[in-house]
This record gives C-alpha cells, structure tokens and sequence, in this order.
C-alpha cells in the first residue's frame, strides 16, 4: 500500500510500538488486545496497517483479516465490514 | 369414586407434565437471559460505530444508507414483528389490532415477520407485501432482506411486542429513525470532526457514512427483533410457570384423594372382616 506518512493529518508523536486492536460484530468480540499489525483486504487491495498508521477509514471486503501479535498469528475470516485506525488504535466493525 | 390404580396412573401422567413445564420454563428463562446478553453486546457495538459516524456527518440527516440518486416510494412502510407459532397468547392479536387502526392501503405497505401474524392478517382479508419468517436463532439475524425494503420508503414503523418484565409484556410502535436516534443517546460524544482533510477514506466518506447508516439500520431492526423475541419467551415463561403451578396444584389433590380412596379401602376391607366375623359369631 502507498505510503500515507507524508499526508495531513498523521500523528505527531513518535510511532507506537503496537496498536490496540478490537475485532468485533454486534454479537462477538473476536479479538481485543495490543498486536503488532494486521493486514486486510479493501477496494484497492491487500492493505497492512502498522504502528504509526495515519487517520484512515476503509470499508473492508470480504477476506481474511491476518493479525500479527508479538508472539502469533491469527486469522479472521471475514463476509465484510468497516476498518477505523486512529492514533494507533485499529477498530474493525464486521458485518452481520 | 376414582380406584387407586386410575388416581396411580393420573399421578404418574401429571409428574410428566410438571417436569416438562419446568424443563420449558428453564428453556425459556435460559433464552431471556442469552437475549438480553445480545441486546447489551449489539448495543454497546453501535455505541462505538455511532461515536465515529457522528464525527462524520456533523449536522446531517441519518439517510438510511441511501445514495442521492435512489427512488423513495412515498409511502410509509409499516413492519409487524410477531410470533412464528402458537403460545404466544392474545398479544400478536392487540399488535395486528393496533397496526390496522392506522393503516390505509394507499398510504402504507405492510411487510410482516412471523407466521402468527400473517395467518391473523389473511384472516382480515388485508393483504401484505413481504413475509419473512422470525429467526429462530437469537443472535447473527439477517437483516438484509428488511433493509433493502426499508429503503425504498419515505420512512418506516415498526409494531412489536416489548419486554417490560418477566410478568408483563406489552405492544410498541417506533419509527425506525427515531428508534436509531434514541439508541444513539447512550453513545459517547466526540466533538472532533472526521473530514477527508484529517482522515483517508476507502472508497469515499460517502460510502462510508453510507455503510455505517445500513449497519445501524441493522443492528435498530436486529434489537427490535430480539426485543420481540424477549417478549414472546417472558410470554412463554409465564405460561409455563402458570401450567407448573397448576399441574403442581392438581397432583397434591390427587395425592389427597389418594390417601383418602386407600383409607376408605382399608376401612371397608375392615368393615367386611367385622361383618364376616359377626355373622361366623351368630351362626355358631
């Protein structure tokens, strides 16, 4: 993905070292702990998103979420839904 | 007077039946309790989704996840939740009641969800667009069909049945965009404004509010679903405890007659010895 440091809106303080992620439907949560990235799947393709991420908001195709923690991997599968990334937190809002 | 071995047999046949309403009663109170987890955990989801769509669509209508360029019927769709079979006692009847004190075929199309209701709808000869059968299951309730209906129309009215509590259960009607401004009231506020110039948006903010909306949309119709459902399982929960307390009831008066027919047995067993005694007496 292109790279997004230089635009507006990008945080000031320095990079943290992981993000708060929460992976959640209205009746589940599947996931909500500090990870080391997660990488997914929008309109324009496979996408990560990182520690030090700008401001983003992108609807999320059907995939498999792929998070990174600092010692495993897990995967979502999922039907589709809604990514929120600010100030190194990550909220993914699946669909029903 | 009854024998023994038919009051044996009744009692035996009434254990049956209070064992099982009280299976049914801890299904149904089981089924209350899971309900009311999904409410809460759906809700506190939208909470999280409204604070950031907020931030979006500072000082704008919720459009129902319309496009500007989408037909509205200029209509009000009215929705009737009701139950899918039987038990649920004369409630979906004051519901289907209530509805059509408003409803005027050239200002309102029905969609009805549950058998129950369709069955009383055809039985007044009113007609209904949709049909769409109540989920059996309480949680990852599909939506989609309704919202793509809801739409369509200039605005929606839902008519279901409410939990107020385990004993009392009522009727509501709520439209739906002020179900969906209500339910937002407990979301936290968050006064930054989220604009392409501070955020990068995937396709476009428009979509994304767009998507945001469909989704509120879902999870609104998915809580009055399951406040339906609430309802209809407190409905059962009290007939099954008013059948257990009346089958609990009616084996304590078999238990007496029981007793009774034995004594009487024995008493006239008694009698008949005496008798024959009696009579050996005198014949010797």
């Amino acid at each position: 993905m292109a790279d997004r440091n230089n635009q507006p809106g990008k945080d000031t303080k320095p990079a943290a070292k992981s993000l708060q992620l929460k992976v959640s439907s209205p009746f589940t949560v599947y996931f909500n702990e500090p990870a080391l990235s997660i990488s997914g799947v929008n309109g324009t393709g496979p996408f990560d998103v990182l520690p030090g991420h700008h401001n983003f908001i992108t609807l999320l195709d059907a995939c498999e979420l792929n998070i990174r923690t600092s010692d495993a991997e897990r995967k979502i599968r999922i039907n589709g839904g809604l990514m929120h990334v600010k100030a190194d937190s990550v909220a993914v809002f699946l669909d029903v | 007077m009854k024998r023994l071995t038919e009051i044996t047999e009744e009692q035996t046949a009434m254990q049956s039946v209070l064992g099982l309403t009280n299976v049914f009663e801890g299904l149904a109170s089981m089924r209350i309790a899971q309900v009311k987890d999904q409410v809460l955990s759906s809700q506190r989801f939208f909470n999280e989704l409204w604070a950031i769509y907020s931030q979006i669509r500072v000082n704008k209508q919720f459009s129902y996840g319309r496009n500007d360029s989408d037909k509205i019927i200029d209509k009000d769709l009215f929705i009737a939740i009701t139950a899918e079979g039987g038990f649920s006692g004369d409630i979906d009847q004051k519901l289907i009641n209530w509805m059509i004190q408003s409803y005027d075929p050239n200002k309102n199309d029905l969609i009805i969800i549950g058998h129950h209701g369709a069955l009383q709808l055809t039985q007044l000869g009113i007609g209904f667009k949709r049909y769409f059968k109540l989920p059996f299951h309480d949680s990852n309730i599909n939506v989609a069909p309704l919202i793509d209906q809801v739409k369509q129309y200039r605005s929606t009215i839902v008519y279901y049945q409410t939990y107020v509590t385990l004993m009392v259960q009522d009727i509501k009607r709520i439209e739906l965009h002020r179900a969906i401004e209500d339910a937002s009231q407990h979301a936290d506020r968050d006064n930054q404004i989220i604009s392409e110039e501070t955020y990068i948006f995937e396709p476009s903010a428009q979509a994304v509010a767009n998507h945001m909306e469909s989704t509120m949309l879902q999870i609104t119709l998915t809580q009055t679903i399951l406040d339906s459902k609430l309802a209809q399982y407190a409905s059962r929960f009290r007939s099954m405890r008013s059948a257990s307390e009346k089958a609990d009831e009616t084996n304590q008066s078999l238990k007496l007659e029981f007793n009774r027919t034995k004594r009487y047995v024995a008493d006239e067993r008694l009698k008949e010895v005496i008798n024959g005694l009696r009579k050996a007496g005198q014949a010797i």
